[in-house]
């Protein structure tokens, strides 16, 4: 199929049409059986008041409406398609589920639709959440998303002089926050290491590592690093602790 | 008005405005809580009087109970990370008020900003972290607060999955289990209210302007002709809506009355304009790595519609995202013709100047990229760059102290700088604590 009679007319990927039909149904099954799927999917006026509040519709090639269609539609191969690259542009701030009549919840069929393309390590999601690593390695490890040290001015120049001015001294400054906790570099408070541990065992029964693994083979190996040398310190406190 | 047998579903009689959604799918949770609690599948953590409650209106007309004192603060990692003077505002107010809080290292973020920059996640590991977190926060018997609104919504939603989802409680109970985080005989631990800090100020606002009439213009702060544009979160009232405040004094309960209520409270001028309903453009993942747009939709759906249509001195928000979008993409306009002053702090951090709260120590402007210097002024806060050296002065004794390996005398010092005596502990003091990052002196001992 190239493109839809009404909206949808972007083309189906050479790469969608070489993967065998079953594999897409599959994927699309796969998105279907979460168990909020049903929870976020009524019926469609096709009003497009998604569509006309999408923040990501004024600067991206995203619709909202068109998330919900493709669904009510059955259409695995859109379906299929949209989960490369397409899903990826909405901002996830809900306005879609807010304004709509019928309670669709298009942000809410989009987080579906990135848990499984994540799952299913698309390629697309790979090269796209490249450079996110530094948020993943920060939150898998921690327990926090993000910390003073990931602030680099190099990293952040759009945002202007004050910037490079707020990040010297960081140390002392992070240190002069009145409040015990908040006193770190490295997190955005500190999280106290049985915290992480407990962290660790909940990415693990849940199958988080896992994905990590299949997203980023060296990123995952570097979290498992982190994760390993802080059950091994936590082990040796107990010990100690044990022994006093 | 009570609703059923739960005493968790309460509605206002008579409506205190025009409600669109009556008793929605989302107020049935609350009698499906009680039921489950009934049936000994979960604990309740239920706000007591010791939490001195306030109670506040959803959109449909429900009594949300709003606790005040005794509180267990559930940080934000984009607030402590980046805004450090957002949580020392809230606990500023709390020192002013007596109020009595705990503020611990046992806490891991929500993990959403994640789960909803990059789908690396799902909701039983979602699920099972909010719960830890619960969990912690019962046994201190101190009742969660929520920092963050991406938290909040996240929780909201969470709660609302679990309630009505057998499948998804037994998937993550063995984990609680595993973990100690279920109860003694077994049950799971749910808040019966999940409360954001936005909701606190807006419980607390009368309070708050007490303050500001007794203190705050007692050091010559005036905020009358200040002209503030409000912005709502969206993930505070647009996801899971049917639970965040509506006021009738708040455009007669058709919007969101957390922030622009504190705000009229204290006397300045919430000014409207056309697009408040619009989102910031921080979209999570597109803050980091699709910047170009987060600073396009930032600038020409909200800085540059703000700056044409009211001439605001300020836009105040209630989260995380929304203050780092707005105040790190002011700049960056220059490049194209399209730049738009104006300062930007949360709805907690203007009424703490209001207050009187020092502007750097306490609210951490210093941090700010954008403006706030022309707000200050117009406060009345003449003395600000005095302020300012005092606390770079502090930040160079600091920086001293550790250079040379002073850390008995960081520590003294921290007893007297840090606002956290007598209110605020940890739960098992300084020795046992330990770090997951290790990075600071503090936590060497």
């Amino acid at each position: 199929m190239e493109g839809h009679p009404y909206g949808y007319n972007i083309p189906i990927s050479e790469k969608t049409k070489e993967v065998p039909w079953e594999e897409k149904v599959r994927v699309y099954e796969e998105v279907k059986s979460d168990f909020r799927f049903k929870e976020f999917l009524f019926g469609c006026l096709n009003c497009g008041v998604c569509t006309a509040s999408c923040p990501s519709n004024r600067f991206f090639d995203y619709s909202p409406r068109e998330i919900v269609q493709r669904f009510l539609e059955e259409d695995v191969e859109v379906i299929y398609d949209m989960m490369h690259e397409y899903i990826w542009a909405c901002s996830q701030c809900f306005t879609c589920w807010i304004r709509c009549p019928f309670v669709n919840n298009p942000g809410g069929l989009v987080i579906i639709m990135r848990e499984v393309a994540v799952r299913n390590a698309f390629e697309a999601t790979k090269d796209l959440l490249k450079p996110y690593g530094r948020v993943l390695l920060k939150v898998m490890t921690t327990g926090n998303q993000l910390s003073a040290d990931m602030l680099q001015p190099d990293f952040f120049p759009d945002w202007g002089p004050k910037m490079q001015d707020n990040m010297e001294n960081i140390r002392a400054k992070r240190m002069a926050i009145p409040f015990d906790v908040g006193k770190s570099v490295k997190t955005a408070w500190e999280v106290s290491l049985e915290t992480a541990i407990e962290m660790y065992t909940i990415w693990r029964e849940t199958g988080i590592f896992e994905m990590l693994e299949k997203l980023d083979p060296n990123l995952y190996n570097v979290i498992m690093d982190i994760v390993e040398e802080n059950e091994e310190r936590w082990e040796e406190l107990m010990e100690e602790e044990e022994e006093e | 008005m009570g609703h059923g047998k739960s005493p968790y579903l309460r509605y206002a009689d008579p409506e205190p405005f025009p409600i669109l959604n009556k008793h929605s799918h989302y107020d049935h949770l609350f009698e499906e809580m009680h039921e489950l609690e009934e049936k000994g599948e979960i604990l309740v953590y239920r706000i007591t009087e010791e939490n001195k409650p306030v109670e506040v209106f959803t959109r449909t007309g429900r009594i949300k109970t709003v606790p005040t004192a005794k509180l267990w603060h559930h940080k934000s990692c984009g607030q402590c990370g980046n805004i450090p003077g957002y949580p020392a505002s809230i606990f500023w107010f709390m020192n002013k008020f007596g109020y009595d809080y705990l503020n611990e290292p046992h806490q891991t973020s929500c993990t959403a900003w994640n789960y909803h920059g990059s789908g690396t996640s799902n909701p039983v590991a979602l699920a099972a972290v909010w719960l830890r977190n619960m969990h912690q926060a019962w046994k201190t018997g101190y009742y969660p607060l929520i920092h963050c609104g991406t938290s909040f919504g996240s929780y909201k939603e969470t709660r609302e999955q679990l309630i009505f989802n057998k499948e998804l409680r037994d998937a993550v109970k063995p984990i609680l289990k595993k973990l100690g985080r279920l109860t003694e005989d077994g049950r799971i631990v749910i808040p019966q209210e999940v409360v954001h800090y936005s909701e606190w100020v807006h419980a607390v606002r009368h309070k708050i302007a007490e303050l500001y009439e007794k203190e705050g213009k007692a050091k010559g702060i005036d905020v009358s002709n200040v002209r503030v544009a409000i912005h709502n979160a969206c993930h505070t009232w647009k996801m899971m809506a049917d639970d965040y405040p509506y006021d009738p004094e708040v455009y007669n309960g058709q919007r969101p009355a957390a922030s622009t209520a504190v705000v009229k409270a204290l006397g300045a001028q919430v000014v409207d304009y056309s697009t408040w309903y619009d989102c910031c453009g921080f979209g999570f993942r597109h803050i980091l790595t699709e910047r170009e747009f987060t600073r396009s939709f930032a600038i020409q759906r909200k800085l540059k519609v703000i700056a044409e249509e009211i001439k605001a001195d300020l836009i105040v928000t209630h989260d995380t995202g929304c203050t780092t979008t707005f105040e790190k993409n002011q700049w960056i306009g220059k490049a194209h013709g399209m730049y738009h002053p104006v300062a930007v702090m949360s709805d907690v951090m203007f009424a703490a100047l209001a207050c009187g709260a020092h502007p750097f120590k306490v609210v951490q402007l210093y941090w700010n990229c954008s403006n706030y210097e022309p707000l200050l002024e117009k406060m009345g806060i003449t003395n600000w760059k005095e302020l300012r050296k005092e606390w770079e002065d502090t930040v160079k004794h600091i920086a001293e102290l550790e250079k040379e390996g002073k850390y008995d005398e960081l520590m003294e010092f921290f007893k007297e700088y840090d606002l956290y005596e007598p209110y605020s502990r940890t739960s098992d003091g300084f020795k046992r604590r330990r770090s997951a990052s290790a990075d600071m002196p503090l936590f060497k001992s």
